[in-house]
């Protein structure tokens, strides 16, 4: 289903089972753990212009009901801040199962094949990483603001790298 | 031997309007060198300073990251698909 609330940047698309408290983070039927998120989770990068990203979501939408992709986000407008003039459509899969879900983005015309793992994205989210440095930045934050934005990722990224055996919490967004 | 290259819409631009061009290579490097040759406003948004490649883009060799294959000495092969993304889109 697409879940398209106005004061979210992202739209995303999930299977229902996630409001009854399942998880998308899933391989095999198993919940993957902290250590297995950073492994193998990842996702293709679609980039585009709305009108169209909105079309092939609709077009994917049947593939996340039937769980053969675990899960979409695309942005509501481009992350101009960041540098980024498109929008940004993510679909999260198991790294082993990628392939599987490429295909199906192949039947949707998307063409420009782009694989980031979580773990490659956590890095750049982290103290000093490049994507928060760069964020940080543009919101023109000032010296205090910016630590705590810091250790607000340096918290909730380093639990998953500190933590591997315990199971991944998907994060709100 | 030649290698296609693939931009999103938002990078045509640095192609003359094209997203897909044709470039010569034995590596990723190699490839993105000759990128430069074909277009030369490019090196600075392909290529830092020592001529490696610039960090404000990601660089994929068949869809993976070359950050975690060989980066720009990443050998080619015929058929192999380099796609450019801006670094940015990756988080």
């Amino acid at each position: 289903m697409i879940v398209d609330h106005p004061q979210s940047h992202f739209i995303f698309l999930y299977h229902p089972k996630v409001f009854s408290g399942e998880k998308y983070t899933v391989y095999e039927g198993k919940e993957l753990t902290n250590g297995e998120m950073l492994e193998y989770w990842g996702k293709w990068i679609v980039l585009g212009k709305r009108e169209w990203l909105d079309h092939v979501a609709r077009e994917l939408n049947p593939s996340v009901e039937e769980e053969k992709i675990p899960c979409i986000k695309y942005d509501r407008a481009p992350s101009v801040n960041l540098g980024v003039e498109e929008c940004v459509m993510m679909v999260y899969c198991d790294k082993r199962e990628r392939d599987d879900v490429w295909r199906i983005l192949r039947q949707h015309e998307v063409m420009l094949k782009a694989w980031v793992s979580e773990r490659e994205t956590m890095e750049m989210w982290m103290p000093g990483g490049r994507l928060l440095e760069r964020w940080i930045r543009s919101r023109n934050l000032d010296r205090a603001q910016a630590d705590i934005a810091r250790e607000d990722a340096r918290s909730r990224l380093c639990y998953i790298f500190d933590h591997p055996d315990e199971v991944f919490v998907p994060w709100e967004q | 031997m030649d290698v296609m290259v693939r931009v999103p819409s938002s990078l045509k631009k640095w192609f003359e309007g094209r997203d897909e061009v044709l470039c010569q290579g034995e590596t990723v490097g190699e490839c993105i060198g000759s990128l430069v040759g074909s277009f030369p406003g490019l090196k600075h948004r392909l290529q830092d300073g020592e001529g490696g490649i610039n960090s404000d883009v990601l660089v994929f060799l068949n869809g993976e990251n070359i950050q975690g294959l060989k980066e720009g000495m990443t050998p080619v092969r015929p058929g192999d698909v380099i796609g450019i993304i801006p670094f940015a889109a990756g988080g």
